[in-house]
């Protein structure tokens, strides 16, 4: 590597289009593709067959000192008689040390959700192609497709002690989701075309779901990031209260069910809250109570609300290593505040992180690279798999402005904005070149996606035919500065874009774009917003163009927001989704037949097998493409969670771990099997 | 004497209920709530939240009800000294606030007494000895500290941090006492980490206040009295610091009513940039968040704090200026 230091201290201070252009030359002096950044997607392999499973078990020396004073019983007696077996990526690992990484604060929560993200029901295969046991040990789905069997493995306990059971799925069920001053709307995916399924209790270890239809995605949803299947850490937070199941042992206590409406209350105001569902709310949530039982490797010691969140093993977690040795290695998880992303890189180029992904950003590569050495640490890209990393999702329900409308809906217009945007210059600028530059379709190696024929389709750079299409739609007056104008009053025509700040400096790309469309006659005003305030424009219907990745969308029926509009909120179209999600109460109905036959394939999808769905889906894929809903720019880069710094002392580190949303990054190459060499 | 102090108290707070209905409406004015906020902080990092959830959440913070409704509840909480619960952390916002209040006063504390004590003897000098080489030299750095944005500053004094001296950045304790309970290790620690905030903070102020010093005290020297005061044999030094500089400290004074706020929110940006666990980034976050119960409080206790600075800052200057004293009683 060449010294950095001063391009460097550029990257620290600002992300300027043309300091950034220094660090691309710097990049690629590096070369990225020769220099290792980017290794084969790896994992710890998951043992399944009881024969080879060890038969004795070892704990951390912590433990063992808890056991030997009579505080914990005996590490055999901890574990299930089905646990999870893990065989570590490189080799046993040793217990000890503190995992040290970065938070910003209270709402910084999925931080540490995601590496909590083994107390999920099931969960993805390290590559994110498979859906492997986690919690469960497996499940099935009747021919039918009306019922979801869950098997759970014998012996498994919470945190304190307690039998974890299939108690504590109905106790969810019934006492936490089917109250509704706890969960005011019941969730999408529990009801099936709208038709409520119900929970069963087989046995102690089985659960069972009933659906009224067919529902073989309900497969898919238990092992997603999702209300049902996301687990207690990320589902049970924050006020929410999803998550399949709960620890009612300890839960039912602050519930007026089981004592009385007054004992609750008064003891909600003796602890401070309001009323018992405000102490509910908090003595669910795992990142701020530290007595709640939890079933992840870790759990919380220092609450999430202070300066430090600091998680420690759970002396009761159920997976080994093929040693028979209980997992984790490390002893204690331990998140430093930091106030802005600047000290968090800057901090984590010093060293002070011993694995972190989250908040690194790529545009500081070069100097993450260039303080490798000093910092004892290495960089690793995580590829992602979603199509666009930056994207203009085209509001199809605009209705603020009918001469714009006109154009927003009309598909020649929206391909010739797409032909007119150089995904090259943007790549090579905010990318350092480690982007794919094409249309907003999955990955090839993802099983939804469309074919490699469809990343080109209208997703070149080719202005003259953007020009010739715009003229041949009725485009072709323009004013003295060369840009095309309205055919309602004759002005200039203005497209206006909301762009907010996160993963990539969006604005800045978002204006690189719109100096792009002055060749092609296209004025579009880039409107830098408050996320916050952003995200309510969206939801408002009040956007033209929305800037946003689609990451999640490789997985369609999972997280389609940023994809088709099926949940409040979309920015393909606010109201067409508000008008899909309720039946048809609400919104609008869309007019473009294109967008129905969408809303058609998502539909049926549900009731599809695994094959019938990724046919769906891909079918999906190409109309959107074709129609160019949403405008991809550069996509599969490692922009959001990918920049991995790890520690040199760290073994069993994954060359490439798999950055998406239904892999709960880094959640699925299972932290809990990291360790400290020295 | 006492009635002016009375009728000052009065209307103190009337302007304090006039502060709580601004505050109220000016944190409710975008059209964001909370759980949108809350919403696209998840987005942007990768995950999301359900309608669904969204819809509990809402219901869970009483954001459903309407406006005024909020307000009253608030109100009548504030009323009785309870604050609430933060939304995001959780916790009483007193506590919130609490856990960074005393750090904050103290650094900001500590850089008005840098500020002051570099400031006053500086301005007196630049003005006392005019255009000679000192005095070029102070006036130099005192724009140079004005123009530079403080913010810069901190950014390359990290840097600089950083690379050169491999010191841990940003924060107020190294990492190793974080978690430790209070000693004098950790005190030593916490004063090694407390120089640099407080010089940055204290840099431009003290830029602001030499030019200020300076020129009030050319005016005074050129008065007649002063004049006066030399010939009748006063010593040089006598003649400076009895009349003209306690006249020219006028301005320092009037300043109090804006250092009570300052010394618990001050400098938002700087202390974002060091990530100083102070209050100012909280309350900044808590605004971004829609955090209503925490920010309110914040910008409610600014609010008091000026008010009560203000009058602070009067009934001082009656103290220091006898022709206030004399103008009021009359």
């Amino acid at each position: 590597m060449p010294n950095l230091s001063r391009r460097g201290l550029l990257a620290t201070l600002a992300a300027s289009p043309a300091a950034m252009a220094l660090l691309t030359e710097a990049a690629r002096a590096a070369d990225l593709s020769a220099s290792g950044l980017v290794g084969e997607l790896q994992g710890p392999t998951m043992i399944t067959d009881p024969a080879k499973w060890p038969k004795t078990f070892q704990e951390a020396p912590m433990l063992a000192e808890r056991v030997k004073a009579g505080k914990l019983p005996p590490v055999a007696e901890r574990i299930p008689a089905e646990p999870m077996v893990w065989q570590p990526l490189n080799e046993t690992g040793k217990y000890g040390g503190t995992w040290r990484r970065a938070f910003t604060g209270p709402a910084d929560g999925e931080n540490g959700n995601r590496i909590q993200s083994s107390d999920k029901p099931l969960h993805w295969s390290a590559d994110g192609s498979k859906i492997v046991p986690c919690v469960a040990k497996g499940y099935a789905l009747s021919d039918d497709g009306k019922t979801y069997t869950l098997s759970l493995r014998k012996g498994m306990k919470w945190s304190d002690g307690s039998p974890f059971t299939a108690d504590d799925f109905i106790f969810w069920f019934e006492d936490i989701y089917g109250n509704p001053e706890i969960v005011p709307t019941p969730t999408p995916e529990m009801r099936p075309r709208g038709k409520p399924g119900r929970m069963v209790k087989v046995d102690e270890t089985t659960v069972r779901w009933e659906f009224d239809v067919p529902y073989f995605l309900f497969e898919d949803i238990m092992a997603g990031d999702t209300a049902m299947g996301g687990g207690q850490a990320v589902r049970q937070a924050a006020k929410i209260s999803f998550g399949a199941y709960a620890p009612g042992h300890y839960l039912k206590q602050f519930l007026p069910k089981y004592s009385s409406l007054e004992a609750v209350n008064a003891r909600a105001k003796q602890e401070g809250f309001e009323n018992w569902v405000q102490m509910l709310h908090f003595k669910k949530d795992w990142e701020l109570n530290t007595e709640v039982p939890v079933l992840g490797p870790w759990r919380t010691v220092r609450p999430i609300n202070t300066a430090i969140w600091l998680l420690e093993r759970n002396p009761y977690y159920y997976a080994v290593d093929t040693a028979g040795n209980q997992l984790p290695y490390f002893d204690k998880v331990q998140f430093t505040l930091a106030e802005s992303l600047e000290i968090v890189n800057l901090r984590a180029m010093a060293g002070e992180y011993d694995e972190q992904e989250r908040h690194i950003d790529l545009g500081k590569l070069p100097v993450l690279l260039d303080n490798q050495e000093k910092g004892n640490y290495k960089v690793h890209l995580d590829l992602g798999f979603a199509g666009s990393d930056f994207m203009f999702h085209v509001n199809q329900s605009f209705t603020g402005d009918a001469e714009i409308r006109k154009w927003l809906t009309n598909a020649d217009f929206r391909r010739a904005l797409s032909l007119g945007i150089d995904r090259d210059q943007l790549n090579e600028t905010f990318w350092l070149g480690v982007g794919t530059p094409g249309s907003p379709a999955p990955g090839e190696s993802m099983p939804q996606s469309p074919g490699p024929e469809w990343r080109k389709k209208w997703s070149t750079f080719d202005p003259a035919l953007a020009n010739k299409m715009l003229d041949g739609i009725g485009l072709a007056k323009k004013d003295g500065d060369g840009f095309r104008v309205r055919t309602d009053n004759g002005e200039r025509l203005r497209l206006q874009v909301i762009a907010i700040a996160a993963f990539l400096p969006y604005p800045k790309l978002s204006e690189m774009v719109a100096d792009q469309w002055r060749k092609i006659g296209i004025q579009a005003d880039v409107k830098e917003m408050e996320r916050g305030l952003g995200f309510a424009k969206q939801t408002n219907n009040e956007h033209q163009l929305f800037v946003w990745n689609n990451g999640g969308t490789e997985l369609l029926y999972l997280f389609p927001t940023w994809a088709v509009p099926v949940i409040p909120g979309a920015a393909f179209g606010p109201d067409y989704a508000r008008w899909y999600s309720t039946g048809g109460a609400q919104g609008t109905k869309p007019e473009d037949p294109n967008i129905l036959k969408i809303f058609d394939l998502y539909a049926e999808a549900a009731g599809l097998k695994a094959e019938g769905r990724t046919h769906n889906a891909q079918e999906i894929w190409k109309i959107l493409v074709d129609q160019q809903y949403g405008i991809g720019t550069v996509g599969q880069s490692p922009a959001g969670l990918g920049v991995r710094l790890v520690s040199n002392r760290l073994g069993n580190i994954a060359a490439r771990v798999c950055n998406a949303q239904h892999c709960r990054t880094p959640g699925n190459s299972h932290p809990e099997t990291w360790y400290f060499k020295a | 004497m006492l009635t002016y102090v009375l009728r000052r108290l009065g209307l103190a707070v009337i302007t304090v209920f006039a502060i709580t209905v601004v505050t109220f409406v000016i944190l409710h004015l975008p059209p964001v709530d909370f759980v949108t906020a809350y919403a696209a902080q998840v987005a942007a990092s990768g995950s999301s939240i359900s309608p669904a959830e969204a819809d509990a959440m809402r219901l869970a913070y009483g954001l459903n009800e309407p406006l005024l409704v909020q307000y009253w509840k608030w109100l009548s909480m504030v009323a009785v000294g309870d604050f609430g619960r933060s939304f995001e952390y959780g916790r009483p916002v007193t506590e919130v606030i609490g856990d960074r209040l005393w750090l904050t006063i103290l650094l900001s504390l500590g850089a008005i007494v840098v500020t002051w004590g570099l400031a006053l003897p500086i301005g007196i000098y630049s003005a006392v000895r005019q255009y000679s080489i000192g005095d070029y030299i102070f006036t130099f750095i005192g724009f140079a500290g004005l123009a530079v944005p403080n913010f810069l500053f901190a950014l390359i004094i990290m840097y600089v941090g950083l690379r050169v001296f491999n010191t841990s950045v940003g924060g107020l304790f190294s990492s190793e006492f974080q978690l430790a309970p209070w000693s004098w290790a950790k005190v030593w620690d916490l004063a090694g980490h407390l120089p640099i905030p407080m010089l940055i903070l204290a840099l431009a102020g003290t830029a602001q206040l030499v030019r200020i010093m300076r020129a009030n005290l050319l005016d005074e020297l050129r008065r007649p009295y002063v004049v006066t005061a030399r010939a009748r044999g006063l010593s040089e030094r006598r003649v400076i610091m009895k009349y003209p500089v306690r006249a020219a400290l006028n301005p320092f004074a009037s300043t109090i009513g804006y250092l009570l706020p300052y010394t618990v929110s001050g400098s938002i940006i700087i202390s974002v940039v060091l990530s100083l666990p102070t209050v100012g980034p909280l309350l900044l976050h808590s605004l971004i968040s829609q955090d209503m119960l925490l920010g309110s409080t914040i910008i409610l206790m600014l609010g008091v704090l000026t008010v009560f600075g203000t009058l602070l800052s009067d009934l001082l200057l009656m103290w220091i200026d006898p022709r206030i004293r004399l103008g009021q009683l009359k």
